[in-house]
């Protein structure tokens, strides 16, 4: 499938993030048949569609946490070097993967805060450790994170101690604090208490109008429209229809995105 | 290789088995039998009693089994009031000893488990049977029991194969069982690795026999976690 | 009043004996103890390194030093390791039976023992980590080195407290084995001591109490270890 943004390498050297004809198979099942997808600075792209539609192995594939069998990842221009094994991508050095990886937030859906690390042990492990930074730096950085996200009195605390909602401003706060080029949310909210849903979107809200360019799997509608200035519908593998908020919730889209987006209104 | 020398340690290995055997099942029944007593007071509202079991767990699992196998065998002896009581010609033969202290120290270990099991008899299902007029030994023997017998089967199951192991310590008390004649051999030949070999298969075989009963009887005792069998 | 010589610390007393001896036994566990956690983290790694031979062999070391009675294996070092030193005395020109010093053999013995154990009780404390966090520790550029270091040894031992405590008690009493080997452990000197004064009731109650001293204070140290580890926990709440 050929996207109209899939433009020539040079032109992606420009993007913060491009992705061309990503594939992944685990076992006989192709989960994802060919996406190309590229973000600019301070995109803001919510990716859409039912569970099994691949969104997630989207964003694991991106961050390496899952290797595509074929396709091509540029993160902020520089090409990750992959070499073919038994016919499948395998990263040619351990070394970029480490290093790419730092430069990519990453948000679970299950927070997965280290539970034997208070939180501002968990915010300066990255920055400390894999970056080498001084640990003061660090350290007030991560406070003023802490404040940003709203639980400074929290520091000391451990994260079983916390909400959810909590948790998970924590866990954006411990990207945060490595000072990620792209930002990859792996449906932040879909383990939340419905009342706590708020509280994370908010803080992804004002990430999103400091300029800083994420990539979100989400099923918050409400996100994707008011926040999002770019909207992507994932089914069977591949990107169905993206547009802008207003063109994809406008109606004059596909009729599997129409049916999707159906099921939400009830 | 030599195999007529392993041959040889094998046969007369296997014919000290029997008493590795009896060892193990006397032992394993008197504990059993003891660690019952044992936890019924351990959870008894009398006071004394609580604390006798408390203090009887206390002492036995918190000391080697060779020192409580000792004063048993040397230490009784040393009384007039047993050196001359009926008991005697009992307490004399070290094989009634070994089986003693092995099983009053099981029954320390198998009353801690037999109290872990008790403790996921839930509430309900004593009320439940209440309701319907149980109560006394029928309730401990139609409820009670089963329910906890079930909970701490996979954790007597490990009780067990330590109780395999510890019937070897027989031989320093002078029971010739599977460890003791393999001890009288290595410092007749010099021949450690063989005679070890083949005194260790012994005792993993023994044990792969007794925790495939075990699993047998769990599986039997299990049906009602199972999911019911789909249709093809 | 006799009891009181005997067990005494004066010229005709065993105190001090019985307390060198139980110092020895606590010295026997402890070297058992990290010979054991060295082997029994070999053991789980190789047990969890998803090769087939390795975790064929781990698998092995399991069931073997958790099978066979403790007595066997420590007769195995003991005139095995005997066995050992005299070939390569011999070797070296020395004619004669040489030894393996006692102590080394129980330690070893016991050590081995204990590390099939404990390699079971840090291969469950791998698996209790949530693999969330492991995932995490990769996503923000963890290589694997840093990764152990800073995610999964220390949850590892966290979780691994409890089981490492039942390991303790396990070997600090299979180390009165050791006394066979002629060793002056706790056991060996309560031994003695009975027969030399024909009071082996006394001796063996005064051993036996001395014992019962050392589980149940390291019990007591355990305990304090494992609500110390657990501070990052639910429950701990509880205790603050």
């Amino acid at each position: 499938m050929v996207h109209e943004h899939s433009a020539d390498p040079a032109a992606a050297t420009v993007n913060r993030l491009s992705v061309r004809n990503i594939r992944k198979k685990f076992g006989s099942l192709e989960v994802l048949r060919g996406i190309s997808l590229e973000a600019h600075d301070g995109d803001v792209i919510s990716i859409l569609g039912s569970s099994g539609s691949g969104k997630s192995t989207f964003l694991r594939c991106i961050n390496l946490l899952e290797i595509a069998d074929e396709g091509e990842i540029w993160v902020d221009g520089e090409h990750i070097n992959m070499v073919r094994k038994h016919g499948r991508n395998v990263p040619a050095s351990s070394k970029q993967v480490d290093h790419i990886r730092a430069e990519l937030g990453m948000v679970f859906q299950s927070f997965n805060l280290w539970s034997h690390m208070t939180i501002l042990q968990n915010l300066i492990e990255g920055p400390v450790h894999v970056l080498k930074r001084p640990r003061a730096e660090c350290i007030a950085e991560a406070e003023a994170l802490l404040e940003k996200v709203g639980i400074a009195e929290k520091r000391h605390a451990y994260p079983a101690h916390l909400s959810g909602g909590q948790q998970q401003r924590a866990a954006i706060a411990r990207s945060l604090a490595m000072k990620p080029k792209v930002m990859l949310f792996d449906e932040p909210t879909s383990a939340l208490d419905p009342e706590l849903v708020g509280e994370v979107l908010r803080v992804m809200r004002s990430l999103a109008e400091e300029g800083m360019t994420m990539l979100v799997v989400t099923h918050e509608m409400n996100f994707a429209r008011d926040v999002s200035n770019r909207v992507v519908f994932m089914r069977e593998g591949l990107i169905d229809c993206d547009g802008s908020p207003a063109e994809m919730f406008s109606g004059a889209t596909s009729p599997a995105f129409r049916q999707f987006i159906g099921n939400f209104r009830g | 290789m030599d195999f007529v020398f392993i041959f040889q340690t094998m046969k007369t290995l296997l014919a000290a088995v029997p008493m590795t055997l009896a060892l193990f099942f006397l032992s394993i029944f008197f504990g059993g039998l003891l660690a019952l007593l044992i936890v019924w007071m351990r959870v008894a509202k009398n006071p004394i009693l609580r604390n006798f079991a408390k203090g009887y767990i206390f002492v036995f699992r918190g000391s080697p089994l060779l020192i409580q196998m000792f004063l048993v065998f040397y230490g009784l002896g040393q009384f007039g009031f047993i050196r001359y009581s009926f008991l005697w010609p009992f307490l004399r033969e070290p094989f009634v000893c070994a089986v003693l202290s092995l099983a009053l120290c099981t029954a320390g270990y198998t009353a801690e488990i037999f109290r872990g099991g008790l403790r996921a008899v839930s509430v309900k299902e004593i009320e439940a049977a209440r309701s319907i007029g149980m109560s006394g030994f029928l309730l401990v023997r139609r409820i009670i029991g089963p329910i906890a017998f079930r909970h701490a089967l996979p954790a007597y199951s490990t009780e067990i194969v330590m109780m395999v192991k510890s019937t070897a310590l027989a031989s320093l008390v002078t029971v010739w069982e599977v460890t003791g004649v393999a001890q009288r051999l290595i410092s007749q030949t010099y021949r450690t690795m063989e005679v070890f070999l083949c005194a260790a298969a012994i005792y993993l075989i023994l044990n792969f026999l007794i925790l495939q009963a075990m699993a047998l009887l769990e599986h039997r005792l299990s049906q009602h976690r199972r999911a019911v069998p789909r249709l093809p | 009043m006799w009891i009181i010589e005997v067990l005494g610390f004066g010229q005709q007393g065993w105190g001090g004996l019985l307390i060198a001896g139980a110092l020895m036994t606590l010295c026997v566990t402890i070297v058992a103890l990290l010979l054991g956690a060295v082997l029994g983290t070999m053991v789980a790694w190789a047990k969890l390194s998803g090769n087939r031979v390795l975790s064929a062999l781990g698998n092995t070391y399991t069931t073997v030093f958790r099978g066979v009675p403790e007595l066997l294996i420590i007769y195995l070092i003991y005139f095995g390791g005997s066995g050992a030193v005299t070939a390569i005395g011999r070797y070296l020109g020395y004619e004669g039976f040489l030894g393996l010093p006692s102590f080394a053999a129980g330690a070893l013995a016991v050590g081995i023992i204990s590390g099939a154990y404990q390699a079971e009780v840090y291969r469950g404390a791998f698996l209790a980590i949530p693999k969330g966090e492991l995932e995490a520790a990769e996503a923000i550029g963890m290589h694997r080195g840093l990764r152990f270091r800073r995610i999964i040894a220390p949850q590892v031992l966290r979780f691994a407290i409890p089981g490492i405590g039942n390991v303790w008690q396990l070997s600090l009493k299979d180390s009165a084995l050791v006394s066979v080997t002629g060793l002056a452990d706790l056991m060996r000197t309560s031994q003695v001591a009975a027969g030399s004064t024909r009071q082996y009731f006394l001796f063996f109650i005064a051993g036996g109490c001395l014992y019962l001293v050392l589980t149940s204070l390291s019990d007591r140290l355990f305990n304090r270890a494992e609500r110390r580890a657990n501070r990052s926990m639910p429950s701990s709440l509880g205790h603050a």
